[in-house]
């Protein structure tokens, strides 16, 4: 099947995009979280404006952006870099916000308990309010990781070449029925992608409400 | 277990409070690990705390012997919990001095986060919703702070811990977490974690009032006990049965103020503010 062997090739660089770019959001969203909740003005509305502006802004605008907007010097993005690193601050953006949330959603109490024991802040924020807020909100966040998955595919728009890139190279150069086949198995397989994180999250999911309950 | 019993009488205080003698028992055991920690009192004068332009504390003043148990009854809204949270610093005054265990702090003065963590260690707390930490067993609930505040290794804390679950009657579920444990125990276990810092003084914020009836007297058995072995406690409370046994002074709160404060017995049958009365057959005539 040239088809399918056409999208695989695709595949690596849509996994490399989602995972790298996962990462980056995951860690960075987390001074970001705290700013969202610093009691400092400057700092909260900082975060703020910088959440909105990323998340306000369409993923496909901030693609070409990065990839034809910006020169420095001599250093120009390459297709894949302005990929990674478009998708990555998209994600702190959201992953941002949901941590806030989660960290919200933890009891007043519990950090208040930490504190009257005498613990820092650090260790109330990474023993206690991170462990807590984690388990809140794991299934959103793999919720955000399928649909980040997808998201990649707009990578195709600047030349990356992932499965959507792969799919429509294919139907070009097959411009009959048979042109519509790599769209079908590139669906199929980005559904078979995001099985695993739903499953995966399902059971991480329960596996700690058992830890919590047990 | 072997106890033995010895009376201690503390002076009258230079302001005139007088300080009823009690009696305080001690395993043997205790005094040989030399585990109770020196005592201490507190001093409290002039605490005053606003929200904006709302009042919660108005000038109040209070100095606890140590060694005593008091309880701090009152309306809610008259500014109890502010006023013991103010002495772990978990709220800070406008206005006033605090000296507790060897700490003075006074409004304005930046206290470091080494002495804050010192004098919270040394100040234990318990709350009304117990406030235990969920994604911990009982057993880590009670040996992370020691390990993380006295930077004692897991097995020293791990092993204390296991004394303390003993002592609160809850060794056996050393391994479950708070989700799997009742109101009670969970208070209990709540009580075993303050006490592994070795505090001096232990502060309850209505302990009992998340929990039925039945099941509160299993935590006021544990805190019975704690002033028997001669624990400095301040404790908000609306149970006049243990305020009236087990205290040795009784506190009462209304408007922002203390309006009257003194022995638990005389005051609750004969009470001189009106208001004390008013809340006094409140609470008594339920």
């Amino acid at each position: 099947m040239d088809a399918l062997s056409a999208v695989l090739q695709g595949l690596p660089m849509t996994i490399v995009l989602t995972l790298s770019a996962f990462a980056i959001g995951l860690v960075g969203a987390v001074p970001l979280a705290v700013g969202l909740s610093s009691s400092n003005l400057i700092i909260r509305l900082a975060s703020r404006l910088f959440v909105d502006l990323v998340r306000g802004v369409p993923i496909i605008v901030w693609l070409f952006l990065l990839k034809f907007g910006i020169q420095i010097g001599t250093f120009k993005f390459n297709p894949v870099a302005a990929a990674i690193v478009g998708l990555g601050v998209v994600s702190i953006a959201y992953l941002a916000e949901i941590y806030r949330g989660g960290l919200q959603a933890v009891p007043r109490g519990q950090g208040e308990a930490a504190h009257a024991l005498g613990l820092t802040r650090g260790t109330t924020f990474y023993g206690v309010m991170v462990p807590q807020a984690f388990r809140i909100v794991s299934p959103s966040i793999a919720t955000y990781l399928t649909g980040l998955l997808k998201d990649s595919s707009i990578a195709s728009t600047i030349i990356v070449a992932e499965m959507v890139f792969q799919s429509q190279s294919f139907a070009r150069q097959h411009p009959t029925v048979e042109g519509i086949l790599p769209y079908i198995l590139v669906g199929i397989l980005y559904i078979a992608l995001s099985l695993p994180v739903a499953y995966l999250s399902r059971r991480l999911d329960s596996r700690m409400r058992k830890a919590v309950y047990a | 277990m072997y106890h033995f019993t010895y009376h201690v009488t503390w002076p009258t205080s230079n302001d005139g409070l007088l300080v009823p003698t009690r009696k305080i028992a001690m395993t043997l055991s205790e005094i040989a690990d030399g585990k109770l920690a020196p005592r201490t009192g507190i001093k409290l004068d002039n605490i005053s705390k606003r929200y904006g332009d709302h009042t919660v504390l108005d000038d109040v003043s209070l100095h606890v012997e140590p060694g005593t148990v008091t309880a701090l009854i009152g309306p809610s809204g008259a500014g109890k919990s502010t006023f013991l949270r103010c002495i772990n610093l978990l709220e800070r005054p406008d206005s006033g001095t605090i000296q507790v265990a060897g700490h003075t702090i006074e409004p304005g003065k930046v206290v470091n986060n080494k002495d804050l963590a010192a004098l919270r260690s040394t100040v234990g707390m318990v709350f009304q919703s117990f406030n235990l930490f969920p994604h911990m067993s009982a057993m880590k609930n009670i040996s992370f702070p020691q390990q993380k505040v006295l930077g004692r290794t897991k097995e020293e804390a791990d092993a204390r811990s296991m004394e303390l679950l003993e002592r609160v009657g809850l060794k056996d579920k050393a391994n479950q977490h708070p989700g799997r444990c009742s109101g009670g125990q969970q208070q209990r276990i709540a009580i075993a974690r303050a006490l592994a810092l070795d505090p001096s003084i232990m502060l309850f914020d209505e302990p009992t009032s998340a929990l039925d009836p039945e099941v509160g007297l299993e935590v006021l058995a544990v805190m019975r006990e704690l002033a028997a072995d001669g624990m400095t406690m301040i404790v908000v409370t609306h149970e006049m049965q243990f305020a009236r046994d087990v205290s040795d002074m009784l506190v009462v709160m209304a408007d922002c103020k203390i309006i009257e404060q003194g022995d638990p017995g005389a005051i609750m049958s004969d009470p001189q503010e009106a208001r004390t009365r008013r809340f006094l057959r409140a609470v008594l005539e339920r």
